[in-house]
């Protein structure tokens, strides 16, 4: 879908890492920047020891299908390399904090000169504007600072941020939405222009039901009640092997819910008006509609009550771990996985691209070896001799952290 | 789309309302006209501000073929109603196409069109837990929590744009239609493609372990001051540790051998993160978060929703607007997440009211005359704005001037009184004060 469409993805921090991948599934040439002695990607833990050293997943996970060439920002060679090269590409991923690639020369004006048509697409914690535009950030600042943490944990303990990356995902994924808008700008302007997303903000944008007026409105104020929600029945209940959740959100899912319920455990009270309607409705009832609940749901082993559940409409799924997803009936009958050159790593089982074009299934790309497309980029590409590699891009260095 | 200029029309049924529709309000009475009552729920605001609402009920014969009309005039076609409605509404890619062969067609189902699932209906919250995301959320020695909020729907919508966006490009290049496939599924596993590399790698399933990292230390929520205030705080490695001596009361910490490196500090976690606490607790949120970023540590306090309403940085980007609507005079809506440089967000409007637009549509898309839309509505095919002499007032809005700075339109009554006068005498309807309608300064602060 991206065929022709070059991106020089910078490194850096998390928050843009799927950015890059996003676009090499869709068909784009991602050149991942490092220094010569490997990108911070490499080192982001959990660090998994393998027969070829210890690996990042997060590097593996977000890397795969893009080039790898190594250049020093530190040296003047490294920065005319990179000049060289922001002006044979249409987008540039960066998630450097605000002035520090102004201060190499590097910056968005300065690029911009050399290539009037690039995109350049920042990520930084909040944004480059702003009091706080200097700050610095992380996965569990950005969740910290977007008014969900309130309502996740358990009330007698500290608030809990989601974990596995999921502020440095949604703020990729509106880093690459801003990188195409502009690119369909460009397309009638013929100009590139700057494309500024805060994580802050994107951690915001989905998180609707930490916005004031979704509280205010459903009256369900930010409370941490651990596995479920004050508007039953909302969350996870046990079953005989693990949890399942269930929401119950329209007034028919629940008329459901609460027939099943009378009708396998005799407690016919949980089909009177009084508690029919929206999960607002109910909240005055939580207490006795979770117990209710609960002791339909242990009847049940946590697939099967999933089963039942949804024959009869209701929205209810088990409550998974990468293990039990790994044997999910649905994923293996329906190619949910896909398998990718893991490099020295040989085979890697990955989930498939979720977007599908006209049937089709993007490939993932192999996971880069560090530097491994210094030559054809440097030469094939920009038509350096070997001679020019050498201050710039020195061969490896010892033991980098993957391959 | 809507942010961005495109013209976004949002086909609704009244008869089978989506759950935005079918909720309301919490302040609204149950028994409230449901006409008015679909219209209130503020969520509207976050998933359709700057999209128009024709009320259409496609089942029948005439109004699939008003629904054809508006195919045949567009560009992008947006479902994510579950794969075995699609066949039997005739809306199934194959049909669209029918009408409208360049039509980008986009169909996100919470599972695919087959496989066991193809029939489930989830909500956001059961995707993330069949995903696998809830199990790694929670405190090591107690049950997983839920997140709470539908990440895997607004995540799914996200990269639902990049395929759209994508696909227009190559339209442009081909001329070629789309038939794109999204099932949240397969989104939300993408999200969590670390830990699956990692149970590849190892057959470990990462788990819920609080808000500790592996290989990151300190990293965790820490109490500050102040009834239920925290401060969050993630030293990303070695170098971030050795900053920390920088803050006042921090340096014996930092220069106990014990800490120096994260292997030594994960050794040690339990008391690096007593102490660490016992110096947040000293402090507000916001004094700990200050003091730490001068150090250049990544902290900040952990925000509530009303924090959000007063926070300098929000403003500071015109994150908030306050943006015209027909229901209420004026509501407030998020800001643009996407901040393009030269050519910023440019919404006009908050969330439509059911069928707000249906006449203007009819006329200004399909170019129906008068008489033809006035018989389409009259015979229910076609919906109108119910009561659209009806005004109401969010109950809490009145804060937005005081607390934002944000212009709020007055014209000489307070919502929030208003509506309490109407709590104590127990009416059984919000009576809005439509003669009071206000002329709205349309466009954001």
């Amino acid at each position: 879908m991206l065929s022709g469409v070059r991106v020089l993805d910078l490194g850096g921090g998390e928050a843009l890492s799927y950015a890059g991948r996003m676009f090499a599934d869709l068909g784009a040439d991602v050149i991942l920047v490092e220094p010569p002695d490997g990108g911070p990607a490499r080192r982001v833990p959990p660090l998994v020891m393998t027969p070829v050293g210890e690996v990042s997943t997060h590097f593996v996970a977000m890397a795969a299908g893009k080039r790898s060439v190594t250049l020093a920002l530190s040296s003047p060679q490294g920065r005319e390399l990179l000049r060289r090269l922001v002006e044979r590409v249409d987008v540039v991923l960066s998630t450097e904090p605000v002035g520090r690639l102004e201060a190499l020369g590097l910056g968005y004006e300065d690029l911009r000169q050399i290539n009037p048509r690039l995109v350049f697409t920042s990520v930084t914690p909040f944004g480059r504007s702003g009091p706080r535009r200097r700050w610095l950030g992380s996965d569990l600042v950005g969740w910290a600072v977007s008014g969900a943490l309130p309502s996740v944990g358990d009330a007698d303990r500290a608030p809990l941020a989601p974990a596995g990356g999921l502020a440095d995902m949604t703020s990729a994924m509106n880093a690459s939405v801003g990188t195409l808008v502009a690119l369909r700008v460009r397309r009638r302007t013929g100009m590139g222009q700057m494309v500024d997303i805060s994580q802050q903000e994107a951690v915001l944008s989905v998180s609707m039901e930490a916005s004031p007026a979704y509280v205010m409105d459903t009256g369900a104020w930010q409370e941490r009640r651990g596995k479920r929600r004050a508007t039953p029945p909302m969350g996870h209940y046990a079953t005989k092997d693990g949890a399942v959740t269930i929401v119950a959100f329209t007034p028919w899912q629940w008329d459901a819910l609460a027939e099943w319920i009378s009708d396998e455990t005799g407690i016919t009270e949980v089909t009177l008006d009084l508690f029919k309607g929206t999960p607002a409705d109910r909240a005055p009832y939580v207490e006795a509609i979770d117990a209710w609940v609960e002791s339909l749901t242990m009847r049940y082993s946590k697939q099967a009550f999933a089963e039942e559940a949804q024959r009869r409409g209701i929205p209810s799924t088990p409550v998974n771990s990468a293990a039990d997803l790994f044997e999910d009936p649905h994923l293996r009958a329906t190619g949910g996985w896909t398998e990718i050159d893991g490099g020295a790593l040989g085979p890697l089982r990955f989930p498939v691209p979720p977007l599908r074009f006209d049937g089709q299934t993007s490939t993932v790309g192999a996971v880069p070896a560090l530097g491994a497309h210094n030559r054809a980029v440097f030469v094939d590409e920009l038509g350096l001799t070997e001679e020019d590699l050498q201050p710039p891009v020195p061969p490896p260095p010892p033991p980098p952290p993957f391959m | 789309m809507a942010e961005f200029g495109a013209d976004v029309i949002r086909v609704e049924s009244r008869r089978r309302p989506d759950s935005l529709r079918a909720s309301a309000a919490g302040w609204v009475p149950p028994d409230y006209d449901p006409e008015i009552r679909q219209d209130t729920m503020a969520a509207q605001n976050f998933a359709s501000a700057g999209k128009r609402s024709i009320g259409l009920e496609i089942d029948s014969p005439d109004g699939y073929a008003v629904f054809a009309k508006l195919v045949a005039a567009s560009d992008v076609f947006i479902t994510n109603l579950s794969a075995d409605v699609l066949p039997r509404l005739k809306i199934s890619y194959e049909a669209i196409r029918a009408i409208k062969p360049d039509i980008i067609y986009i169909s996100m189902t919470a599972f695919g069109d087959s496989g066991p699932y193809r029939s489930y209906r989830t909500w956001g919250q059961n995707l993330s837990a069949i995903s696998g995301i809830d199990r790694m959320i929670g405190w090591p020695d107690r049950d997983p929590v839920q997140v709470g909020f539908a990440y895997p729907d607004y995540v799914s919508a996200q990269a639902g744009t990049v395929g759209i966006l994508a696909a227009l490009e190559r339209r442009d290049q081909t001329g070629q239609g789309c038939h794109i496939e999204l099932p949240q599924y397969h989104m939300a596993l993408a999200c969590i493609t670390p830990a699956i590399v990692e149970f590849g790698l190892r057959a470990t399933s990462p788990t819920h372990n609080g808000n500790r990292h592996v290989g990151r230390a300190p990293h965790g929520v820490y109490p500050s001051r102040g009834e239920d205030r925290w401060v969050a705080i993630s030293v990303r490695d070695d170098e971030m540790w050795s900053g920390l001596s920088g803050a006042e009361g921090l340096e014996g910490l930092v220069a106990d051998d014990r800490f120096r490196t994260i292997a030594g500090r994960e050794l040690h976690q339990t008391e690096l993160d007593e102490r660490v606490a016992a110096w947040t607790s000293a402090r507000t949120d916001w004094e700990a978060a200050a003091e730490l970023q001068q150090a250049g540590v990544a902290a900040a306090p952990v925000l509530d929703c009303w924090d959000l309403l007063g926070d300098a940085q929000l403003a500071a980007r015109d994150f908030f607007r306050v943006l015209p609507s027909a229901r209420f005079g004026a509501e407030l809506v998020f800001g643009p997440a996407v901040v393009l440089s030269d050519t910023p967000s440019a919404l006009k409007r908050a969330a439509p009211a059911l069928g707000e637009h249906s006449r203007d549509i009819l006329r200004d898309v399909l170019d129906l005359d008068w008489p033809e839309i006035d018989g389409l509505i009259a015979s229910g095919t076609v919906h109108a704005m119910a009561r659209d002499d009806v005004r109401l007032e969010r109950p809490y809005l009145h804060w937005i001037d005081k607390v934002m700075r944000l212009p709020w339109p007055k014209a000489g009554f307070d919502p929030a009184r208003l509506f309490m006068e109407r709590l104590d005498e127990e009416t059984a309807s919000l009576n809005a004060v439509s003669e009071t309608a206000v002329p709205i300064e349309a466009g954001s602060p």
